[in-house]
C-alpha cells in the first residue's frame, strides 16, 4: 500500500523496521515510565493486574492462540506456580529467587503432563483433558491447604511493598515476555507451530515433529504461566484455592478471544479489556445511581456482564478487537481508493 | 447394602443430567458447558411455579418441566443457532459464556439465599427403607425419573419418525438437509429436551438438599461419566454414570470422602489416555473437531 | 414447444472469490427427461449439480454470473432448504446415506416434499433387494445396495427433478448397467426428471436423451447419444473406440471449437 517493500531476510523478520514504528515506541515508553507518576493509587493498582494478568495471556495466546492446542487448564498452572511458591515459603522459608526457579520448574514439568494428552486428542476432547487436570491439580492445592491447617489459604511476606515498584518489575517481566513471545514466534518453533495449528498431517510431511512442537508449546506456556502465578502469590501477599477457579481459565481464554487469536497485540488489548471489565462496570452502575441497590449483588452483575460481554465477541466479532483494530485501520487507509478485493 | 443403594441413587443423578449432555453433542457436536446452569435454572422453575401454585404440586411440577422446555428451546433460537457453522470450540465457549451469563442473572434475579422448592410443594423427604439400606423419597423419584426418561428417548429415538430423523441430523446433517429434514428444528428440539431432562435433575437434587449454587459443580462433575461411556451414545451415559459414581461412592467410603469432588475427573482423564471414545461411543467421533 | 424443468443460463461459479469452477455453461433439461453431464475429473460437473442444488456455500464458491432456471423461477444462490422444497432431490457422490440407520429408517427419515406422497412400495418395486434388507444397517450395505438405498431415498422426497452425482463410482460394471436401467423405470413409474453427472460416459450415453460434455469448466459439446456417439472426438477420448492406431493429441481437436457457437 505504501510501496514499502522488504528486501532482505533481516528486514523482513526484524520487530521494528520503519522510522515511524521507531518513534511510537519511543512514545510508548515514555508513557509507560511517567505512568506510575502520573496514575493515582486506583490506576496503579489496575496497571499492575494489567500487566501481571498480560504474562498469563501471552503464554495462552501462544499455546492456543498459535500452537492451536486448545487449553482450560489455565487457572490450575497459574495455581501450581502460586502454590510452589506458597508452599516453599511456608515449608524451607525459601526467598523469591529460589521460588520463582523453583515455580518455572514446576510450570514446566505440569506443561509436560498437560501437554501429554495432545498427542492422542484434539479439539474437543483436548479441552476436556486439560479440564480434568486442572481440576486434580486445585484439588492437590486445596488439599495442601486443610492438611496444613490453612483454611483460608496462605500468607506470604512479598519482598516489595510499594506499587510503583511492583510496577516496574511487572512492566519489566510483561516486557520481557512479549520479547520472549515475540522472537520465539519467528524462530524456527514458531513457525512450527503454526505449521501443526494449520494441518498437521502437512506439517509432519514437511519434516516438522509434531510432537515435538506440541509438547515445547504446552511446556513453554505452563512455565510461563507458572512464574505468573508466582508473581501474583507474591503481589497479593496470599494463596488460595479458591482464587483459582474455572471462572479464572474462562477469563484468560476470554483475554485471547476478546483480544484476537493469534495475534500478540490481541493478548494485551484482550488482557486490557478483561481486566478493566468490572472497574467499567463499577462505573456505569455509579452513573447509572444504581451502586446503593446493587451493591450486595455487584460481583452478580459483573458475571452476567461478563457473560454478555463474551457472547457478544463470539456472535459479532469473532476476530476480536485486533479485528476491530484492522478492519478500522484498513478502512482509513483504503478511504479514498475503496477498492474491492480480488476476482469480484 | 447402603453403598449399592448410594451408587444407584448417584449413577441415576448423573445419568439423568448426561442425557442432556449426550443429546445436545449428538446431534450437534456441541459440548454444551451451561448445562450446569441449566439445571439450576429449572430448579429455580420449579420454586417459582410451587409458590405461583401453592396447594397444588402435580400442577407446579407440569408447568416447570413446560418452563424448563421452553428455556431450551429459548437458548437454542436466541443464540445457538448462530453458532452452527462455527467451529465447535466457539460453539462451547460460547455455552459457558452462556452459563455464566446464566449464574449471573439467576443471583440477580433470586438471590444467595438457599431456597427448598419441596417445602413450597408442600411434600417432604421421606426415608424409605430397603432391606437393610435407606434410601429417601427424592432417590426413589430420581431412580424413577432416569427409567422414565431413557426409556422414553430410546422409544423417540429409535421408534418414530422425528427420532429417527434426530439421529439421521447428528449423523450426516448435510444429507439430513438434502433430505428435507428442518436441522433448526432437530437442533432447538434437542436442546429443549436436553434442558427438560436437566431442569428435571436439578429439581430433584433441590428437593433433596436444597437449591444452591454448588448444583453447577453437580453438573460439571457428570459430564465425565457422559464422555466416559462415549458421548453420542445414550446407553454409554447410562454405563459411565454407574462407572463414575460407583468409583466416587468406593472412594469417599473407603478412602476419604474429600475425594468427592476430583474423582470424576481422575476417572475421566484415565479413559482419554486408554479409550478416548469412551466405552459406547464411535471411534470416528475423535477426530471431528 | 414447452419450457424445459431446468434452464441453466451461462452460469458462472467461482471458489473462494479467485477460483473459476464453471464457466459459460448453459444446458437445459426437459420434463421427463434423462439428460447427461459427462466429462472427466475436475471438469466441473459436480459443481454445477450443486449450484442447481444450492448446497453451494459450503465450500465457499457462490454463482457469480448466470442463471439457474427452474420451473420458470431463478434458483441461484438460494438457501437449499428452499430447493429442496420445490422439487429437487439430490444423490450425493459421497455421505449419501446414514449409515447408523436401517435402510428402512433411512427411507422414514425423509420429509418428503410439501403436498405430496411417498409409497415405500415404489422403491420395493423398484429395487426388490432393498425390501429383503429393511432391517439391515445402511453401513453393512455392499456399494451397489447402498447406491440403490441413496436413490431411493432421493426418491423419498417425492421429487420432480432427481439429481445424481456419479452414480456409478466404485461400483461393478454390471450394476451399473443395471442401476442405469432402473432410470428408466424410474422415470417411467415416478415421472421423475433426471439429471445424471457421470464419469462413464459409455453407460450413460445407453440411457440418456441427451447429453452435454464439459471439459475444464466449460460446455464444449452437447447432442443425443446417436450423434455423439458417431463424433470421432468423443469415441477417441470419451468411448475409448477411436479408429487408427495414431494416437493423437488434444491439440488436434479442432471439432470442440467449433461446436460452441452458441455458447458465451
Amino acid at each position: 500500500m505504501s510501496g514499502y517493500y522488504r528486501t532482505r531476510y533481516g528486514e523482513d523478520s526484524a520487530l521494528l523496521d520503519t522510522r515511524a514504528q521507531k518513534a511510537w515506541l519511543a512514545v510508548l515508553v515514555v508513557i509507560l515510565a511517567v505512568y506510575p507518576f502520573a496514575a493515582n493509587v486506583l490506576w496503579l493498582d489496575i496497571a499492575n493486574q494489567v500487566l501481571l494478568a498480560s504474562i498469563g495471556a501471552i503464554a495462552l495466546m501462544l499455546l492456543t492462540g498459535y500452537a492451536g492446542q486448545i487449553s482450560l487448564g489455565h487457572a490450575g498452572l497459574l495455581a501450581a506456580g502460586a502454590f510452589t511458591t506458597g508452599i516453599l515459603f511456608k515449608e524451607l522459608d525459601a526467598p523469591f529467587w529460589a521460588t520463582l526457579p523453583a515455580s518455572a520448574a514446576v510450570g514446566a514439568a505440569l506443561g509436560l503432563v498437560f501437554g501429554l494428552p495432545s498427542l492422542r486428542l484434539r479439539g474437543l476432547y483436548l479441552a476436556v483433558s486439560t479440564l480434568a487436570l486442572h481440576f486434580i491439580v486445585i484439588f492437590a492445592g486445596g488439599e495442601y491447604e486443610t492438611r496444613r491447617g490453612y483454611s483460608t489459604g496462605i500468607v506470604i511476606d512479598s519482598p516489595l511493598a510499594d506499587p510503583r515498584a511492583w510496577y516496574f518489575v511487572l512492566l519489566a517481566a510483561s516486557a520481557a515476555t512479549l520479547l520472549f513471545a515475540l522472537n520465539l514466534l519467528r524462530a524456527r518453533t514458531g513457525r512450527a507451530w503454526r505449521a501443526i495449528h494449520a494441518r498437521e498431517t502437512v506439517a509432519e510431511a514437511l519434516g516438522i515433529s509434531v510432537q515435538r512442537a506440541k509438547l515445547s508449546a504446552f511446556v513453554i506456556s505452563s512455565t510461563l504461566t507458572a512464574v505468573a502465578g508466582c508473581l501474583f502469590a507474591y503481589y497479593r501477599g496470599f494463596v488460595s484455592a479458591e482464587a483459582f477457579s474455572l471462572y479464572l481459565t474462562i477469563q484468560y481464554v476470554a483475554m485471547i478471544i476478546i483480544g484476537g487469536m493469534g495475534s500478540l497485540l490481541g493478548a494485551v488489548l484482550g488482557t486490557v479489556f478483561v481486566v478493566l471489565f468490572p472497574y467499567a462496570i463499577d462505573a456505569a452502575m455509579a452513573g447509572l445511581g444504581l451502586t446503593e441497590r446493587l451493591s450486595s449483588v455487584v460481583f452478580a452483575l459483573n458475571y452476567a456482564a461478563f457473560g454478555l460481554a463474551m457472547i457478544a465477541f463470539l456472535v459479532f466479532e469473532p476476530q476480536g478487537l485486533v479485528g476491530l483494530w484492522r478492519r478500522a485501520r484498513d478502512w482509513v487507509l483504503l478511504w479514498p481508493f475503496k477498492q474491492k478485493p480480488l476476482a469480484r | 447394602m447402603q453403598l449399592a443403594v448410594n451408587i444407584l441413587v448417584l449413577a441415576s443423578l448423573y445419568a439423568l443430567i448426561c442425557c442432556g449432555y449426550v443429546l445436545i453433542y449428538r446431534v450437534s457436536r456441541v459440548l454444551s458447558l451451561a448445562h450446569g446452569e441449566l439445571m439450576m435454572l429449572g430448579a429455580y422453575g420449579l420454586y417459582a411455579t410451587a409458590s405461583l401454585f401453592s396447594g397444588q404440586p402435580l400442577l407446579g411440577l407440569a408447568a416447570a418441566g413446560v418452563l424448563a422446555l421452553a428455556v431450551g428451546l429459548a437458548v437454542y433460537g436466541a443464540l445457538m443457532w448462530r453458532m452452527t457453522g462455527e467451529s465447535v470450540l466457539a460453539a462451547v465457549l460460547a455455552t459457558i459464556a452462556l452459563g455464566i451469563l446464566l449464574r449471573g442473572a439467576m443471583i440477580l434475579a433470586f438471590g444467595t439465599q438457599t431456597q427448598y422448592p419441596l417445602r413450597e410443594l408442600g411434600w417432604s423427604n421421606a426415608s424409605i427403607p430397603v432391606g437393610a439400606a435407606r434410601i429417601s423419597a427424592v432417590g426413589v423419584a430420581l431412580v424413577l425419573a432416569t427409567t422414565l426418561v431413557y426409556g422414553g428417548l430410546f422409544a423417540f429415538l429409535h421408534g418414530t419418525r422425528w427420532g429417527v430423523r434426530m439421529r439421521a441430523a447428528g449423523q450426516h446433517p448435510l444429507l439430513a438437509a438434502q433430505r428435507g429434514i428442518a436441522l433448526h428444528g432437530i437442533y432447538a428440539l434437542a436442546w429443549g429436551l436436553a434442558t427438560f431432562t436437566g431442569g428435571m435433575a436439578g429439581m430433584l437434587i433441590a428437593a433433596d438438599a436444597g437449591l444452591e449454587s454448588t448444583m453447577v459443580i453437580i453438573g460439571l462433575k457428570a459430564f465425565p461419566a457422559a464422555l466416559v461411556g462415549g458421548l453420542d451414545s445414550l446407553a454409554g451415559a447410562l454405563l459411565g454414570s454407574l462407572v463414575v459414581a460407583a468409583a466416587e461412592v468406593s472412594l469417599i467410603q473407603y478412602v476419604d470422602p474429600l475425594l468427592s469432588d476430583v474423582v470424576p475427573f481422575v476417572v475421566l482423564l484415565g479413559m482419554l489416555v486408554v479409550r478416548p471414545w469412551g466405552l459406547l461411543g464411535t471411534r470416528e467421533e475423535l477426530d471431528r473437531v | 414447444m414447452s419450457a424445459p424443468l431446468l434452464k441453466v443460463e451461462k452460469l458462472e461459479v467461482v471458489y473462494h472469490r479467485v477460483i473459476t469452477a464453471v464457466q459459460g455453461v448453459s444446458l437445459e433439461v426437459p420434463k421427463g427427461s434423462i439428460v447427461a453431464l459427462l466429462g472427466t475429473n475436475g471438469a466441473g460437473k459436480t459443481t454445477t449439480l450443486r449450484a442447481i442444488s444450492g448446497f453451494i456455500g459450503l465450500d465457499d464458491a457462490r454463482v457469480t454470473e448466470g442463471r439457474v432456471v427452474y420451473r420458470g423461477e431463478a434458483i441461484e444462490n438460494r438457501p437449499p432448504h428452499r430447493i429442496t422444497a420445490l422439487g429437487i432431490a439430490l444423490v450425493p457422490e459421497r455421505s449419501k446415506v446414514f449409515e447408523n440407520l436401517t435402510v428402512a429408517e433411512n427411507l422414514d427419515a425423509v420429509v418428503p416434499r410439501r403436498g405430496a406422497r411417498f409409497d415405500k412400495g415404489i422403491v420395493y418395486h423398484l429395487f426388490p433387494a432393498l425390501a429383503a434388507l429393511r432391517r439391515r444397517e445402511a453401513g453393512y450395505l455392499s456399494g451397489g445396495e447402498r447406491q440403490m438405498l441413496a436413490i431411493s431415498s432421493a426418491l423419498a422426497c417425492a421429487p420432480e427433478l432427481l439429481l445424481l452425482d456419479e452414480l456409478s463410482q466404485g461400483l461393478a460394471p454390471l450394476l451399473v448397467e443395471d442401476l442405469m436401467q432402473r432410470l428408466r423405470a424410474i422415470r417411467q413409474d415416478t415421472a421423475t426428471t433426471v439429471l445424471l453427472v457421470e464419469q462413464n460416459a459409455q453407460v450413460a450415453l445407453e440411457v440418456a436423451d441427451y447429453a452435454y460434455i464439459m471439459e475444464n469448466g466449460r460446455i464444449v459439446l452437447d447432442g443425443t447419444p446417436a450423434r455423439l456417439r458417431a463424433h470421432p472426438d468423443i469415441r477417441e477420448f470419451y468411448l475409448g473406440t477411436g479408429a487408427g492406431a495414431r494416437r493423437r493429441s488434444y491439440r488436434d481437436v479442432k471439432q470442440y471449437r467449433r461446436s460452441r457457437r452458441w455458447y458465451g
